[in-house]
């Protein structure tokens, strides 16, 4: 893993801001320049053949240019928040009918106190922060379970299989892993 | 609303990973909708997913495709596709992740139950039922072959791991056995996904199994 210094991550965040605020295609072309070959690979690891991986790519980032007033630093880092629409897309891609907001709208009003703008971009950035130092020492088992649920897009039970894991083990080893990615974040704020 | 009964943490991974069927997303939700404390879990889950994604190498786009994103910035928004609401027939509120389902009305499937099917099972997918069981009335006893989860959304229930009230979150693996016995009172309405045949014990059950649809 390469770390990224903190100032990067609140600049994504700053960029997704400038579009909102001002349309700003350059803060769209440096974000591209960024997230579209990560949002390839990562459509590609799922599964996606290169044309498909590309298309989910280049709608992702549409997207992130279409809903850049939804973005609330407050709650997520840039890369979160991308990562969100990137999934959904995948996921409308498979099913073409889902729930799209499973959620009420209620239920996705903050429930902290936030500070705005470009505070709430360092704090979510410091956060994130901690959060990639806590995944990189986390156990290699317990690493590697969390890696395949997201690039494997395998039921816990196909894991059991195909790595020969209990799934009682699979289930203990991810909740150990998110207890102590938890523990990292409280230890911080 | 009290919670006692939480999905695992495997199972909020695999919802904030987008790696649920449909049906299970949609019984992790109506759960997530009243349960503060698990959506705070699948945002760290999603803040884990953004790392992933922040960490990963890049693999190399097409030589236009950054002229190409520019191009379509300007193109008008298609108008979203807003959800026909809920029908409110039921009489209960349901929960709004159900809110994209067309709902038919409850069938009687054995003595003092009713069904409604939201999403047939088929392979790889998990079946999304609504089930109402009268007060006291036991589910025949029976074994999971696959995934199951359940969320609670009027009445209660018990079976061998404890009660299970509005909003909580039952799931059961492959191997888990459970008779769920609804509670006197009100009965209990619950949003069910499974995606395989459930195993019942006895002979009468099985029989009626072809009728039921699990």
């Amino acid at each position: 893993m390469r770390p990224q210094p903190l100032t990067d991550e609140a600049a994504f965040a700053a960029l997704i801001r400038r579009i909102a605020d001002h349309s700003d295609r350059a803060a769209f072309a440096t974000l591209f320049a960024h997230f579209a070959p990560r949002l390839k690979s990562y459509m590609r690891r799922l599964g996606a053949a290169d044309g498909l991986a590309e298309d989910l790519a280049q709608e992702t980032m549409l997207a992130v240019w279409r809903k850049a007033s939804l973005f609330d630093p407050a709650r997520a880092g840039a890369a979160t928040w991308v990562f969100t629409i990137a999934r959904n897309l995948r996921i409308d891609a498979l099913r073409r009918e889902r729930p799209t907001e499973a959620l009420p709208p209620e239920a996705e009003r903050p429930e902290i106190e936030t500070a705005p703008g470009a505070e709430a971009e360092l704090i979510t950035a410091e956060r994130d922060r901690t959060l990639r130092v806590a995944l990189a020492v986390l156990p290699p088992e317990q690493a590697q379970l969390v890696q395949l649920a997201f690039y494997e897009d395998k039921p816990h039970r196909e894991i059991e299989r195909v790595l020969g894991i209990p799934l009682g083990t699979v289930k203990s080893r991810l909740r150990m892993a998110m207890q102590r990615l938890r523990a990292a974040l409280e230890e911080k704020s | 609303m009290s919670i006692s009964h939480h999905p695992s943490e495997a199972t909020l991974l695999a919802y904030a990973a987008g790696g649920l069927d449909e049906g299970s997303s949609v019984v992790l939700a109506a759960h997530l909708g009243v349960c503060p404390d698990c959506r705070q879990a699948v945002r760290v889950c999603e803040a884990v997913g953004g790392q992933m994604l922040a960490t990963l190498q890049g693999t190399g786009m097409a030589t236009d495709a950054l002229t190409r994103a520019l191009a379509r910035l300007d193109t008008p928004v298609p108008p979203e596709k807003v959800p026909a609401a809920a029908p409110t027939s039921l009489g209960f509120p349901l929960p709004h992740a159900l809110s994209p389902y067309p709902l038919g009305n409850w069938r009687w499937i054995a003595p003092g139950i009713r069904h409604i099917l939201v999403l047939p099972r088929r392979a790889g997918r998990s079946g999304l039922h609504l089930l109402r069981i009268a007060p006291g009335i036991a589910l025949p006893g029976h074994g999971h072959a696959g995934n199951e989860f359940a969320c609670i959304l009027t009445g209660s229930y018990t079976d061998e791991t404890g009660r299970y009230r509005p909003g909580d979150l039952a799931e059961m693996d492959t191997g888990d056995e459970h008779m769920p016995v609804a509670d006197t009172g009100e009965g209990c309405i619950c949003l069910i996904a499974t995606d395989a045949k459930l195993r019942f014990r006895g002979l009468l059950p099985r029989l009626l199994q072809p009728v039921i649809g699990f």
